[in-house]
């Protein structure tokens, strides 16, 4: 799996068609093709879950693509992947609705993105949930750490069409470490709704993905 | 599996069920209490099915989860449409009908597409099994078991399920809880509830405010039955340790499903088949016991003798233990250290202008 080099392209579009998931401002650029795996179900953090989805399968999404724009201090991703059977909301009791996310170290140290950080190496994600109307900003220092938060300087917009989800997320470029000129380490999941994915059990982007700015 | 656990206190209960009338007040009493709130219409905590039944939610006890030879099972959560909705009923038909018409209706309940429900809880209440005149059923009330062995707290990955070390009662940490639903689909009882408006799990709490207050859980007090007793297993005084390690009556409901629950059950002592002949036949119950075996373990048949002999004594003018525990002539008596009257408690004043 080779490593993935993600540049932030500086828009001057109108935010508006940035935030706007099929906006014009998104026609012309870059966009990577992110492979996902499902995530090893010997590091999910319960018996129960081990057990339980030992034959069922998950991580059903195969991969993404994605794209970065900077304008003035935000910066925006648009992700985008394949959904034959999209779950826009948790309508039932055992319904599961399709969701992103996008992690990010925290700090200044490398955090180890596919274990969600570790004690003193926290990450950070931007997380959407089909059917919210507001992202959630969470941080973690290692599996089954997640702590969920409002940030209101945080937007995701989405759509779906074409049997495709589009999302947008949008935030604050200084919440994020830039400290080495190689940019950051980025990593995506995907949950399938219609595949009951939650939790720990979802596809992520087991290869390296480096976010830089242009 | 989470074996060996040691906390202060053992809450438990016994529900005896030659006693329990279907009449749900331990139900509206928990409804009242606690589930009033955003997305709790469909939840009820206590639940009284009828037994046999499919149970609430559907086929409840065979959905999986709990453990096989120490290993956990994987469990299935079905849908409301299995659970049973908070229904509504047709209230602009019958009282708001416009024009002149002599047209009769009646509120007909309705579900969230507008449909008759097809499933609630308790939905099977007047079916019963066998038949005429061998026909049989029993109540059987349902809360959480606060079992030894949670199969919810070990299935949840973010630890947001506790044990209270004061108490043994198990929680869930609605601040931390992402409603994932793994502590839904491991109960085999099922008795974790998924609110939809706030995504997180929710399940009767055993009214731990209540119980650091000296008062006994809701269903507890307002059963009309004197089914309920409540204390500590761990006090070899208490009605709890006498019923459950004493005299053996009260067992396990499912102990097949590995989770040592801390609610036991008097096994119901049914009534005497009928043979071909309309006579009773004393050496058959009517309630199959392979049934009774299923539901309460092998050691059944012992708490039902044990049961039958101790009235039979009793009957025949003689003193029991077990059968004055039972009867609970003093009502307080079956409450345990939790006896204070909630009615003399000093109450914090009301928040908000309800």
């Amino acid at each position: 799996m080779t490593a993935t080099q993600l540049n932030a392209t500086s828009s001057e579009a109108d935010l508006e068609d940035i935030l706007a998931p099929n906006g014009g401002a998104w026609n012309d650029i870059d966009s990577k093709t992110v492979e996902l795996a499902p995530t090893p179900l010997d590091r999910q953090p319960s018996a129960y879950v081990q057990v339980a989805w030992k034959d069922r399968g998950h991580g059903k999404i195969s991969e993404l693509t994605v794209q970065a724009i900077t304008h003035k201090d935000t910066l925006a991703l648009r992700i985008q992947w394949a959904a034959d059977q999209p779950k826009r909301s948790i309508n039932d009791i055992n319904a599961y609705a399709d969701a992103c996310a996008v992690s990010f170290s925290a700090g200044g140290d490398e955090a180890e993105l596919q274990t969600m950080g570790s004690p003193g190496k926290p990450v950070v994600a931007w997380h959407w949930r089909a059917g919210t109307e507001a992202p959630f900003s969470v941080t973690a220092s290692g599996i089954g750490t997640a702590e969920r938060s409002a940030d209101h300087q945080l937007q995701a917009h989405s759509r779906w069409s074409d049997e495709h989800w589009q999302v947008v997320f949008a935030g604050p470029l200084d919440s994020l470490s830039f400290s080495g000129a190689d940019g950051i380490p980025i990593a995506f999941a995907i949950w399938c709704g219609a595949n009951s994915e939650r939790a720990g059990l979802k596809a992520h982007s087991p290869g390296s993905c480096q976010l830089t700015i242009k | 599996m989470n074996t060996g656990v040691t906390t202060k206190h053992q809450f438990a209960m016994v529900f005896d069920l030659n006693k329990c009338l279907g009449c749900q007040t331990c139900s509206i009493a928990c409804k009242t209490q606690w589930t009033r709130g955003n997305g709790m219409d469909p939840q009820w905590w206590n639940i009284v099915n009828t037994i046999p039944g499919k149970g609430t939610p559907k086929n409840a006890f065979n959905l999986g989860g709990g453990y096989k030879d120490g290993e956990p099972v994987a469990g299935e959560l079905p849908g409301k449409a299995e659970w049973g909705e908070a229904w509504d009923y047709e209230y602009d038909n019958v009282f708001f009908k416009s024009g002149d018409t002599n047209e009769r209706d009646y509120l007909r309940p309705r579900v969230h597409d507008g449909k008759p429900p097809k499933w609630g809880p308790n939905w099977d209440e007047d079916m019963g099994g066998g038949e005429y005149p061998n026909s049989y059923f029993f109540y059987l009330p349902l809360v959480c078991m606060n079992c030894e062995n949670p199969a919810c707290l070990e299935a949840c990955p973010r630890d947001t399920i506790y044990r209270r070390d004061e108490d043994g009662v198990i929680l869930i940490d609605e601040e931390r809880c992402h409603g994932y639903r793994f502590c839904a689909e491991a109960c085999p009882y099922k008795r974790v509830y998924f609110n939809e408006q706030r995504v997180i799990a929710q399940k009767c709490i055993s009214c731990f405010p209540r119980l650091e207050e000296g008062v006994a859980p809701a269903c507890v007090r307002q059963c009309p039955g004197r089914v309920r007793h409540v204390g500590y297993l761990d006090d070899p005084e208490s009605h709890i340790s006498k019923l459950v390690k004493t005299w053996k009556v009260a067992l396990p409901l499912r102990p097949d499903f590995e989770v040592k629950p801390r609610v036991f059950y008097v096994p119901p002592t049914m009534p005497l088949a009928f043979n071909d002949d309309d006579e009773f036949d004393e050496s058959q119950s009517r309630f199959p016991m392979d049934e009774m075996r299923k539901l309460f373990g092998p050691d059944v048949e012992q708490a039902l003798a044990t049961v039958e002999s101790e009235r039979n004594k009793v009957a025949a003018g003689g003193q029991s233990e077990l059968m004055d525990i039972l009867i609970s002539r003093n009502w307080n008596d079956m409450l345990g250290p939790y006896k204070l009257d909630p009615g003399k408690l000093v109450r914090p004043p009301r928040r908000g202008n309800d």
